[in-house]
């Protein structure tokens, strides 16, 4: 007989046991499930408002939009600084990013070789977190496209259409308008307008040089913003445009600059370097603002590659370098008018003569002129530009009246044009000498005659040359240069505003007059050089040499010989009509040598521009072509013509 | 009559009687689970692919290999409790020294082309070899004795096996399942009290020198999940946001941002649950609660219709894994524990787990099917 393993009542008892555990373990159970019923009616029912809200702020994410950046148009309104579409591939970094690969795939679509792949590289490395990346820029519509429909191969790679600036001239206005460049990690401030979170928008640009960079502010506008819906990994995945926050435009600005002037002067400069400024000697307006050789401003926009910099930068022409306002040079002859000036309100007669031989012994040493001029008054002194009549002239002035007269014809100072960079010059007096040179505080008189001739401590920049002439064809308003017309509409002050100068005005006539010799007489220095051919309209003016260096030899390298750099400055400032002034400019070649013959032919381009896009003077100028007689028989009638 | 004929043992053993007593509601409970499971990975997976069709697919497999496995005689399960277990508990060692490794954690076992994950084969082991050990004990012996060192043992081996591997989710689980058989068959309440008491006491002591970093963090994330937004809490702020948002009627299928945008971690495996509350808002929700409550409760039910107590045991051991499944992997979604590796059954994507559950059910089906059987003592047992 087997033993049972088990007795019947035990059975029994397990079951009965089990039935009432396993009853037991229902009841836990369920209250677990009605624990998690009642949990989500928590989380489903009364706090769901504050989760929905969660889940929207993780599905929808505001983007910035980058405001199209205001126009910069010229006084026609010809557009100087514009916008244009440009198709660019934007990098979404984290820290997982494995710049390589993602280099590597997209080096598959778009040709890229390692230089390019370096410099990328480097600038996805540099740019700030959390910000995408404008890997590349200016892609073509085919390249575009590629990547658009291959996108899901690359996580984290987005094409993308922005806006990017162009300057449709280039060159021509790249000193004056400047440029915006990419935001570097230094342009990012902690608070103020460059801590704006748009700074980090990839190809978000700043202005850099110029009015750029003056006007930074009102041209960028404001930001707008995009609602799209992102996936877990920042990736868009929906646009809604009902949520959208609209971008405000910048302010479109207008400058006082005319572009046909402009272009005019940077061709006629070609590879020469130099500055040239025009203004309308009515308004004070600056109509053209040039320093050659020039940049294509664009190149900056994109970013330059180091060598393309140093290239710029080691040119001994200096394109870099705005010369009409940072560059300073002896004014020479140009600054006869002041003296001449100075001389008649101290009441010296015009009719004064002095005897040039070539050559003047004072003050124990020979001062030159450049040639024998014989015996001339004060008129035929400044039309043949004499240095020995206005050595004399100036030491019988003394420096601080003439010094007087230059500054209240803008010499010496900055004006307030909108962008910065001007240097002052100096125009010396005794004053000056005491503060500049403890050691030696007296005004030697042997000082006197270079400042006569505008040597010596003087020097100028163009700017202040072109509002020096401006205020003398003005003849009666001390006019301030006005460059910046408008922003957003709103027009700026004249720079006709300002008060009368203080000369008599018979001796700004007498001034003018014998400016008007030195181009149109024979014997006037720029004679042959500065004719406008345009008929009864003529210009006048005055030419300037202005010396780099102290000739060793005497006069042994004076004008257009010897090397480059060694060669004199050459300065032509004019107005024109010289009956009727409306324009007047100054115009700087460097080391051109004699201003008759490198600068007063480009005056006379520049002003020929000028006055032939001035209506009232075109009248002047254009006369009725002589009508053939009436020989053959009108036309039938009822023929129609 | 077929409520006659199973009750007659020259009847009941033929096929069409036993397909009779097949518990048809139930398996379509199983279905019905298993179809919403495949509704919401075709939605989160934008598609049959990459989720939903393999989920169905598997679904159905395992569907007719658990009405095959159903009618197999109850016996045959009490024979082949030990060999199971045994076969699980070697697999396991094989994995702490030859283990497919992924993410940090030895797991799975390739063998050929298949990948097995022992520690799903000793959860099926476990409740048997349970079941098979109780079902000689006298009742006086199975409330308290030294006898009880043998299912201890049981059920320590494979938790800490797996538990080395680190997979501390299916420990637990194993462990309260082992534990809750033990009740079941009769433990002392009051033991268990004392149990508890001192395993609260040890709690911090464990928590200190016994867990990994990783582990150690899931819990102090889980306790406040807002100090660690980027990190570990993630999973639970995202769940919580995906149900909450879900509000009564949910987003609309397919509609459920948190998920479709994968902001929602793990969104076809263990956190399925929470797609389902976006989608489907409070009503999808609790209806699929009660669709487990339902498939817990006939579970249990069927185990207390059966006439031995192996049958009973083990039918009750299989409910238990599942219940402990929904009940953590739903409190883990709702924020109310910490992050562990357990599934919905039925509901994530994930064959091994299905095929547990499916076999796990087979067998309470086969209870269910057999409740009339007697079980002998059978030879080979422990006591």
């Amino acid at each position: 007989m087997i033993r049972p393993t088990i007795y019947f009542d035990d059975v029994n008892e397990r079951q009965s046991l089990f039935h009432r555990r396993a009853f037991l373990f229902g009841g836990v159970a369920g209250a677990g499930l009605v624990a998690l019923g009642a949990r989500l009616v928590n989380l489903q029912l009364i706090e769901t408002g504050r989760y929905r809200l969660a889940s929207e702020h993780n599905e929808f994410e505001f983007l910035l939009t980058a405001p199209p950046r205001g126009l910069i148009v010229d006084r026609d309104g010809v557009v100087l600084a514009s916008n244009r579409p440009d198709f660019r591939l934007l990098l979404a970094k984290d820290e997982h990013t494995d710049v390589d690969a993602v280099l590597s795939r997209l080096g598959v679509l778009i040709p890229m070789d390692d230089a390019r792949r370096q410099r990328l590289a480097a600038d996805i490395d540099a740019a700030p977190r959390k910000a995408p990346v404008a890997v590349v820029e200016d892609m073509t519509w085919e390249e575009f496209s590629a990547v658009n429909v291959r996108a899901p191969e690359l996580p984290g790679i987005t094409a993308d259409m922005g806006e990017v600036r162009v300057y449709p001239f280039a060159a021509a206005f790249a000193h004056v308008v400047g440029y915006v460049a990419k935001v570097s990690a230094r342009d990012i401030a902690k608070t103020g307008p460059n801590s704006e979170p748009i700074m980090l928008n990839p190809g978000f640009r700043i202005g850099k040089q110029g009015i750029e960079k003056a006007y930074d502010l009102p041209l960028r506008g404001t930001a707008g913003a995009r609602k799209v819906e992102v996936d877990v990994k920042g990736r868009v995945v929906r646009h809604d445009p009902v949520g959208d926050i609209a971008s405000i435009p910048g302010s479109p600005i207008a400058l006082t600059l005319d572009a046909d002037i402009q272009n005019r002067a940077l061709e006629v400069f070609g590879e020469e370097s130099g500055a040239a400024v025009m203004m309308d000697c009515r308004s004070g307006d600056i109509l053209c603002l040039l320093s050659a050789p020039s940049f294509d401003a664009n190149r900056f926009v994109k970013g330059l590659t180091g060598p393309e910099y140093r290239a710029l930068a080691d040119y001994d022409r200096k394109p870099l370098f705005n010369k009409a306002l940072t560059a300073t040079y002896p004014p020479g002859s140009t600054f006869k008018t002041m003296v001449a000036l100075a001389a008649l309100e101290k009441g010296i007669d015009p009719a004064t003569t002095h005897t040039c031989r070539g050559a003047w012994p004072w003050g124990g040493r020979v001062w030159h002129c450049d040639k024998a001029h014989g015996t001339l008054d004060m008129h035929d002194a400044i039309k043949v530009s004499c240095d020995i009549y206005f050595y004399q002239t100036a030491l019988a002035v003394g420096p601080d009246r003439i010094a007087a007269v230059a500054r209240q014809f803008g010499l010496g100072q900055t004006f307030n044009i909108g962008i910065p960079g001007q240097k002052s010059g100096l125009i010396p007096d005794r004053a000056y000498k005491r503060r500049a040179f403890p050691r030696d505080p007296v005004w030697h008189p042997g000082e006197t005659p270079s400042m006569g001739i505008g040597q010596g401590y003087v020097s100028v920049n163009a700017l202040q040359l072109a509002v020096m002439v401006s205020r003398l064809a003005n003849g009666a308003k001390a006019l301030e240069p006005r460059l910046v017309h408008s922003v957003g509409g709103v027009v700026q002050a004249s720079g006709a505003a300002g008060p009368d100068l203080a000369v008599a005005k018979a001796h700004l006539d007498f001034v003018r007059a014998a400016m008007a010799s030195v181009t149109n007489d024979a014997g006037g220095t720029a004679f042959g050089s500065a004719q406008l051919g345009l008929g009864p309209v003529k210009m006048a003016g005055k030419t300037g040499t202005a010396q780099v260096h102290s000739y060793a030899g005497g006069r042994g390298a004076h004008g257009a010989q010897g090397a480059w750099a060694l060669r004199d400055h050459a300065w032509f400032i004019a107005f024109a009509p010289d009956d009727d002034p409306r324009y007047a400019l100054s115009v700087l070649v460097e080391h051109g040598g004699f201003g008759a013959d490198a600068a007063a032919p480009k005056a006379a381009q520049l002003l020929r521009v000028a006055l032939l896009k001035d209506p009232q003077v075109r009248a002047r100028i254009v006369q009725p072509l002589p009508q053939a007689p009436a020989t053959s028989p009108s036309p039938p009638a009822g023929t129609p013509t | 009559m077929t409520a006659l004929a199973i009750t007659r043992s020259d009847e009941r053993e033929r096929l069409p009687v036993k397909l009779a007593q097949i518990d048809w509601t139930f398996c379509l409970l199983l279905a019905a689970i298993a179809g919403v499971g495949g509704l919401m990975l075709y939605s989160i997976g934008g598609g049959w692919s990459p989720w939903a069709w393999k989920h169905l697919a598997l679904f159905a497999v395992c569907f007719l290999v658990m009405i095959a496995l159903a009618v197999t005689d109850v016996r045959t399960w009490f024979a082949a409790a030990y060999p199971t277990y045994v076969i699980g508990l070697v697999l396991l060692l094989a994995v702490a020294v030859v283990g497919h490794s992924t993410m940090g954690a030895k797991r799975w076992l390739d063998i050929g082309h298949v990948r097995i994950q022992p520690s799903e084969i000793v959860k099926i082991g476990l409740v048997l070899a349970l079941a098979r050990f109780y079902h000689t004990l006298p009742a006086a012996k199975a409330r308290l004795s030294w006898r009880l060192l043998v299912p201890l043992a049981l059920i320590g081996a494979p938790v800490a096996l797996v538990a080395h591997q680190p997979d501390l989710g299916t420990a637990l689980l194993i462990a309260a399942t082992g534990g809750v058989m033990m009740i079941l068959a009769g433990l002392s309440l009051r033991l268990v009290a004392v149990g508890l008491a001192g395993l609260f006491a040890v709690l911090p002591a464990v928590f200190m020198f016994a867990l990994k970093a990783y582990q150690q963090a899931r819990l102090l994330t889980f306790l406040n999940p807002e100090a660690d937004r980027s990190g570990a809490g993630y999973h639970i702020i995202q769940s919580k946001i995906a149900l909450g948002s879900g509000g009564l009627l949910g987003k609309g299928f397919g509609l459920g941002t948190q998920s479709q945008l994968n902001f929602l971690p793990e969104k076809s495996t263990d956190f399925i649950f929470a797609s389902l509350a976006e989608e489907f808002g409070f009503v999808g929700c609790v209806s699929v609660l009660v669709l487990y409550a339902a498939v817990i409760f006939m579970a249990l039910r069927m185990a207390s219709l059966a006439h031995s107590h192996f049958a009973r045991l083990a039918a009750a051991g299989v409910t238990v894994t599942f219940a402990l499944c929904v009940l953590i992997n739903g409190a883990m979604v709702m924020g109310l524990a910490p992050v562990v590796g357990v599934p919905m059954p039925l509901l994530s994507f994930g064959g091994t787990v299905m095929i547990t559950m499916m076999v796990g059910f087979a067998l309470v089906l086969s209870v269910r099917v057999h409740r009339y059987s007697e079980v002998g003592s059978g030879r080979g047992a422990l006591v």
